[in-house]
Parts: structure tokens; sequence; C-alpha cells
């Protein structure tokens, strides 16, 4: 019955049908998936680098902790306190060059004391652009220093 | 009459030091093992209100430990209270005092050439330059670089040095990381026999060993040339960094009681000259 109801229906009336020429690009709804929560983490396995070739990590070198250098660090530096008492431990510190071992001081002193020593030995002669370019630098230091720093009021 | 008679006694600065000898144990010791020896020290320096601090006295020559005497320590030397900030100064006093920066850079005057001016100051459109080694020139010279030979040496004050060994000596004692020995004689020159006993002892990985002379025996000379993490130094070597680096400190009866002696000589004596600022030319 209802079967045949249906068919007069299909018969009698005749759902209305407007043409659209033109459907319009911002006419169209997009599939909206996952209420538009978009994920930013890469969850697809692996990343891609793995692939090519790998990044320049340098390769991890520990440095060997335990090396006679190392292992002795600071020997001798008591040895005026536990020694016989004659020895200053300034004197034991043979790796430093003898111009600046002990010295504290600017660039200025250090370079002076330096000229002192080296005017004696034959490295003036052997490195003369060594020697040339140490002038240089004290006269340069001598001038910054002595004309062109200001060195606030006198204590007195 | 009397507030004078009072005022001229404390003129007079009469200080009574107490002829006091604390034991460190007041029991009369009975040892089971008679072979025990049992040290009471007589110093030069008593200690006046500190008890003096008891060590065993341990061997070498087999890997189980025995215990060969009783031998005490001086207060001042080997209980002096546990100063962290001392020994941080020391610790950096010690990298401070040989380190020279050898790090170098030039400045245009060094660099080779520039000497010619790069082109006319006129007429090109471009700027203006007199130099190609001008520090904004590629490969020009550096302004304010380092320069070589940049020292950090200072002196730290004596009596500073002499709290560092100290307090780091009664640290490595209260911790129990402190050993002493009758001598350094081992049966074997193997290196595994000392690492064993290391291990049977729980001595930790590294270990200094301390003898009051230049010349070890030849047995432990011979093992600890392929130990790199257990080392050997007379007294005089001994000092702040080498202590906290290596786990235990092992001392022989002879280096414990030189570097007691020094180091009470030290405490008790006038030291101005020791004490002054440091000076390039006294040494």
């Amino acid at each position: 019955m209802s079967f045949l109801g249906l068919r007069v229906l299909d018969v009698l009336w005749k759902p209305t049908v407007n043409i659209v020429r033109h459907r319009y690009h911002a006419d169209k709804t997009r599939l909206v998936r996952r209420y538009g929560y978009k994920e930013q983490i890469w969850s697809g396995g692996l990343l891609p680098r793995a692939l090519g070739k790998p990044l320049p990590i340098p390769e991890y070198r520990p440095s060997n902790a335990w090396t006679e250098r190392r292992a002795l660090f600071g020997q001798n530096d008591y040895i005026d306190i536990l020694g016989p008492g004659d020895l200053h431990p300034v004197k034991t510190l043979y790796t430093v060059p003898s111009w600046i071992r002990g010295v504290s001081g600017s660039e200025y002193h250090i370079l002076l004391r330096k000229k002192k020593m080296w005017s004696k030995t034959a490295s003036p002669a052997i490195r003369p652009t060594k020697w040339k370019e140490l002038q240089k630098r004290i006269s340069f230091l001598y001038r910054k220093l002595n004309r062109k720093t200001k060195t606030g009021f006198s204590p007195d | 009459m009397t507030s004078v008679l009072i005022s001229a006694i404390k003129r007079l600065h009469i200080s009574i030091t107490p002829p006091l000898r604390l034991y460190s144990s007041n029991v009369t010791v009975t040892p089971a093992n008679t072979n025990l020896t049992i040290t009471r020290k007589e110093w030069a320096f008593q200690p006046q209100y500190t008890k003096p601090r008891e060590v065993w006295i341990e061997n070498l020559d087999t890997v189980e430990e025995q215990k060969l005497g009783l031998f005490e320590l001086h207060p001042s030397v080997y209980a002096a209270s546990p100063r962290i900030d001392i020994m941080h100064q020391n610790v950096i006093w010690q990298r401070k005092v040989r380190w020279v920066s050898w790090a170098h850079t030039k400045t245009r005057a060094e660099v080779r050439g520039g000497g010619r001016k790069p082109w006319p100051q006129k007429g090109l459109g471009r700027a203006r330059h007199g130099s190609i080694r001008s520090p904004l020139f590629r490969g020009g010279g550096v302004v304010h670089g380092p320069r070589s030979g940049k020292s950090h040496f200072f002196m730290l004050p004596f009596y500073t040095r002499i709290l560092g060994l100290t307090t780091t000596i009664s640290a490595k004692l209260a911790q129990d990381d402190l050993h002493v020995v009758k001598d350094l004689e081992l049966p074997t020159d193997e290196p595994g026999y000392l690492e064993e006993l290391i291990e049977k002892r729980n001595w930790g990985p590294s270990v200094l060993i301390v003898d009051d002379t230049d010349y070890a025996p030849r047995n432990i000379t011979a093992a600890l040339d392929n130990l790199p993490h257990v080392n050997i130094m007379p007294v005089y070597g001994l000092n702040v960094y080498s202590m906290l680096k290596h786990d235990t400190l092992v001392l022989t009866i002879a280096a414990a009681e030189k570097i007691e002696e020094r180091i009470l000589r030290l405490l008790h004596s006038d030291t101005r000259q020791q004490q002054r600022a440091f000076q390039l030319d006294q040494v």
C-alpha cells in the first residue's frame, strides 16, 4: 500500500529545480576534520633526515682525566710550607716561560718586562719582525695610557 | 687602692697556659693483639683544648687490611674545621697561578700589507678607505682582541694556604678517606696486586700515596707505572688540588709526622717574612 502511494507521489509531484550556473569557490564548504584541530607534532615515525646524510655532530671524545699532567696537576704548589722552606712555589712553575713566571700586570707591564728580558738574548737578531712589533706595541700602549686615558683626580 | 692593684696586675699580662694534655682515649688499653703498637706522641707544641686524633696504622704487604697499631695526629693539623670556602680559594689559586692565556690576535699594524690606499678618496662613489687591513675589512686587524701573554697570577695569603692544607687534610680524615700505612713495601710489582688491595679496602677509584722521601721502593713505583689513577708524591708535593682530585689519601707514618711537624712549626713561629706581599724579585 505504501509502495503504491509513493509511486503516485512520484507521478503527481515534481520538485522545483533551480539551475545554478556558477558555483563560487567561496561558497564551497570544506570538510572540517577533527573540529579543526591541527596536530603540530610529527607522529609519522622517524624523521626523514634519517635517510640522508647525518647532521655533522662531532664525535664525543672525552678527555683522559688521568694523564700524567692532569693527575699531578698542582704538585709542589705548597713547597714553601711543606718543603724545607728555601724554595718558593713560583720557582717550580717550569711550564711557564721565565719572562711571565709570577708576573701579574697589564699588557703594558708584561710587554715592558718581556722587552727587558728579551733584549739580553739573541731574540732581537733572530726574530727582528717580532722584536719590531713588540716595540711598536709598547710605544702604542705608552701613548694610549699616558696621553689618551683619563686617570681621574689625584688622591692628594 | 684595690682598683690600682688590679690594673697593675692587668698590665703585667700574665698568661698562664694550662699544662693540659687531653688524651683521645683515657682508658688504658690492653689489646688482645699484643703486636699492636700504641703510640702516644709528645709534640713540641701540645694541643691545649682539643684531643689528638687517633688513626690506625695499616699495612700494604697483604691485600687484607691488618691493623698494626694506633697512632696520634695533632688536632691543629688533622682536625681543623672544614672550610669549603678556603678549599675553593686554594683550588682557584692553584689553577690561576700557572695560567697564562696565549690567545693572540693581530692588530691592523701587525697584519701583513695594507700600506697602500686601496682606491682614491673621491670620484669613485665608493666608501673612503685607507688600508685593506682596517678592522672593517675581511682579513683585517682585530680591535681589542686577546693579546698573547695574559697572566692570571696572584699569590694567595700564606695562612690561607696553610689553612687550605689543614682543612682539606682534616676533611679527608673526618670522612675516613685518609689512611696511614707503615711503609710502602709491596710483595710484588704487579699492578694487579695494588688494584686488588684498593678494591678490597674500598679506597675508591683513585688514590694518592704520599711518602716523605723522593725515592719510593721499587715495587710500588713499578706497579704505579701502569695505574694512572694511583699516584705517588713526596711530602713537599702535597697540595689541595691533588687531595681533592684523588678519592683517598694514603700517608706513610713518616709523611704524616713530617706534614704535622712542618705545619706546626709554621703555626708557632714568626712568619712575617712569608706573609709579606709577593715581590717578583724575591724568588
